[in-house]
């Protein structure tokens, strides 16, 4: 019952939420749609939290990502042991970088008055969310071993199934809790994160690597990018 | 040539009296919410001061505006690609104490504090996170009239020698006024990731489109004069946006229209985009005479089709005959841009001022050399301090400018007493009667359709003779031959 609830129910109200109402939040509401930085009101904490959150916890979501996309060139990477070796030590050395940004970061919301009114229910909430999950995938990291080969045969498989709209929860029903506490909270995030100041990263700022650095609009719409 | 139009402001810094009057008015219309408290679109400073920011002069430690790059200029705080790498935590943000921490006062208190032996005060609050504040650390204005502070004055970046605001016979206060500059080459706009910033085609104002602003921070920083502020509270950044809401509908900014001492100016000026990119590659004691060169004469039959050709309307050639700006900036080469080796190229444009006109040299008073008017090297306030704010270092262009101005209140106080001047005061300073004249009307008696002239942006004022029978009851028509007539004449309608 939990397994369905967790495995089948839960992916596809995230799945749902997450595209429903980013694009809904998109067309009727990108006043809100920012980053919410603090950085102007306190820096000193920001800089030791946010940074090793963010770099850690890019690679890690890309780690994430690629072996669904690209299954069998993972498991050719996978299968020499020695780079099996190296690239679990990365993601472990990620992970506990990823792990010391977050719970800075939510200590500093803590402790800071200043950021008392900047601060709201949902930036609390993907803390503790963001928190459960990095140290569920830490643990997992350093305790079950050979993470990287049972997610590729296990998880990867069942990310597919959803996918295919045909959910195999044979797959993940027989793991130890904390993997499906780690899969549980990874689709409540999706599913909060149009609601939360995490849209910011369904944005990635590349257009501008290419264009000219002055931009003009005229009324009526029209555009132009200009060297000068 | 490729003739644009920009809106200007310009600001007459001996008038002046430092009243903040400008400040509030601006604030009362624009930056009264949450998570604008802080913002002071419109500031007016002490100088020499450290200034709102403190100390925002600083490049090396903000890193604002741009760079000589070899063949090209370059943003000063990062080059694109490690924009990406800073999108996390951004190094030259200036901090919420750099501004201050805005206040108010708990005003409930003297009315409703329990009954006790101690007169009940208001103590402050601070407006970002509602805590009280055991004590006020600062403001936009803190160091208002401190010429001679070690605290504030002493730390100007501008200052020549430090020790001129520690002696009484050498120290020397002036405001400064400053709103965004709407540059002609804005770093903040080049260096937005998300492209929220940009300058408007019609009249150059530069604005952030708040619905594209994704918070990242870049334009605070790279803006050298830090006109752009982050709201704290939405997560986006805003800036001065020159009151387009009234310039659109013919009203002066709420800053000028409110300015008591009568020291801003208003107006249009065609600038040429294909000169641009070889005045930014100017030495640093050059850009005055660059930027001047930008700016073209709108009675010039090839600028006015150039101008038509990019939309320019009739209207506005007719603003631009007439700006105060162009006098000013151009015809007369009084007004001054504020640092321009920040190569933003700035369009507010400051006439310095001749105050406080004590000599630094002998006894204080003896200055009749040339009636009671002094000579520019007695002036109080170096010229290397104004070089520095308002040319790029370069004193030469400062002194052409005090010269005039200085020949212009002897050639005017010769006539108001009627014992006229020698008539070469003027013409070694490079004015004649008529443009002493004329300057002298700018700078005192011009109404206010004089000092702010500012053409019409609605579309159906731009040409209404065109737009007859277009709308309303009736038969409409519309007939080819104005239409396009309407399209040479530039005042067309995107």
């Amino acid at each position: 019952m939990l397994n369905t609830l967790i495995f089948v129910a839960l992916p596809y109200v995230a799945l749902a939420l997450l595209f429903g109402v980013s694009i809904s939040r998109y067309l009727t509401n990108r006043l809100t749609w920012s980053a919410y930085s603090t950085e102007l009101l306190e820096r000193n904490l920001l800089y030791w939290g946010s940074n090793p959150w963010h770099y850690g916890i890019i690679p890690l979501l890309f780690a994430h990502l690629i072996p669904v996309i690209f299954a069998t060139a993972v498991a050719l990477l996978l299968g020499n042991q020695a780079t099996l070796l190296i690239l679990e030590g990365i993601a472990l050395g990620l992970g506990l970088l990823a792990l010391l940004g977050i719970l800075l970061l939510l200590l500093r919301r803590v402790n800071s008055s200043i950021l008392k009114r900047a601060t709201y229910f949902s930036d609390w909430l993907i803390l503790i969310l963001l928190l459960v999950q990095t140290g569920t995938g830490v643990y997992m990291s350093a305790f079950l071993r050979w993470g990287s080969l049972w997610y590729l045969h296990a998880a990867v498989p069942y990310f597919r199934s959803i996918w295919y709209c045909n959910p195999q929860v044979e797959y993940l029903a027989d793991f130890p809790p904390v993997v499906k506490l780690h899969v549980a909270c990874a689709m409540v995030i999706l599913a909060v994160l149009p609601f939360t100041k995490l849209v910011h990263l369904l944005y990635l700022p590349i257009d501008f690597l290419k264009d000219a650095p002055i931009l003009y609009r005229w009324r009526g719409g029209r555009v132009a990018k200009r060297e000068f | 040539m490729d003739v644009r139009a920009q809106i200007v402001m310009a600001f007459h810094l001996d008038k002046c009296i430092g009243c903040h009057t400008c400040s509030l008015a601006c604030k009362n219309i624009w930056s009264d919410r949450r998570g604008t408290e802080y913002m002071w679109w419109n500031n007016v400073e002490t100088r020499p001061g450290v200034g709102y920011p403190k100390r925002w002069e600083d490049q090396e430690r903000f890193r604002g505006g741009w760079k000589i790059d070899g063949k090209k200029v370059t943003l000063k705080s990062m080059p694109k690609g490690r924009t990406l790498a800073n999108l996390f935590f951004q190094p030259n943000l200036p901090r919420i104490e750099d501004y201050y921490e805005p206040f108010d006062f708990d005003y409930g208190n003297l009315a409703g504090a329990p009954e006790g032996n101690d007169q009940p005060v208001a103590g402050a609050l601070s407006q970002v996170s509602g805590e009280p504040i055991e004590q006020i650390k600062g403001s936009a204005n803190w160091d208002d009239d401190l010429g001679g502070s070690t605290l504030y004055a002493e730390w100007d970046p501008n200052l020549p020698n430090r020790e001129l605001v520690q002696k009484f016979d050498t120290i020397f206060m002036q405001y400064l006024p400053r709103i965004c500059n709407h540059c002609l080459h804005p770093s903040c706009v080049a260096s937005c990731p998300s492209r929220a910033l940009y300058k408007r085609g019609e009249d150059g104002v530069v604005l952030v489109d708040q619905n594209t602003c994704r918070g990242w921070r870049f334009c605070v920083s790279a803006c050298p004069y830090k006109k752009v502020y982050f709201n704290w509270k939405s997560g986006k950044a805003e800036k001065c946006i020159f009151c387009y809401p009234r310039v659109e509908t013919g009203q002066v900014n709420a800053c000028a229209q409110s300015c008591v001492g009568r020291i801003r100016f208003v107006g249009v000026v065609l600038y040429d985009a294909d000169l641009v990119e070889a005045a930014l590659l100017k030495k640093d004691a050059e850009l005055v005479e660059a930027m001047r060169g930008l700016i073209m004469d709108p009675h010039d039959p090839q600028v006015q089709q150039s101008a038509a050709r990019n939309g320019v309307s009739m209207q506005w050639l007719d603003a631009a005959k007439n700006s105060p700006i162009y006098a000013l900036v151009k015809k007369f080469r009084v007004a001054l841009p504020l640092h321009p080796e920040f190569r933003t190229l700035p369009m507010t444009w400051y006439i310095p001022s001749l105050a406080p006109v004590l000599s630094v040299l002998g006894d204080t008073h003896r200055l009749l050399d040339q009636g009671i008017i002094p000579k520019v090297e007695n002036l109080r306030v170096p010229v290397q301090y104004l070089a520095r704010l308002l040319a790029g270092g370069n004193g030469a262009v400062v002194e052409e400018v005090m010269q005039k101005l200085l020949a212009l209140r002897t050639f005017m106080r010769g006539e108001n007493l009627g014992k006229p001047a020698d008539p070469e005061v003027l013409s070694r300073a490079g004015l004649d009667r008529e443009a002493a004249l004329q300057l002298y009307r700018l700078f005192t008696t011009a109404g206010f359709n004089e000092r702010n002239v500012i053409p019409p942006q609605q579309r159906e004022d731009q040409a209404p003779e065109l737009r007859r029978k277009e709308a309303g009851f009736g038969i409409l028509t519309r007939v080819k031959s104005e239409r396009t007539d309407l399209t040479q004449r530039g005042g067309k309608d995107d």
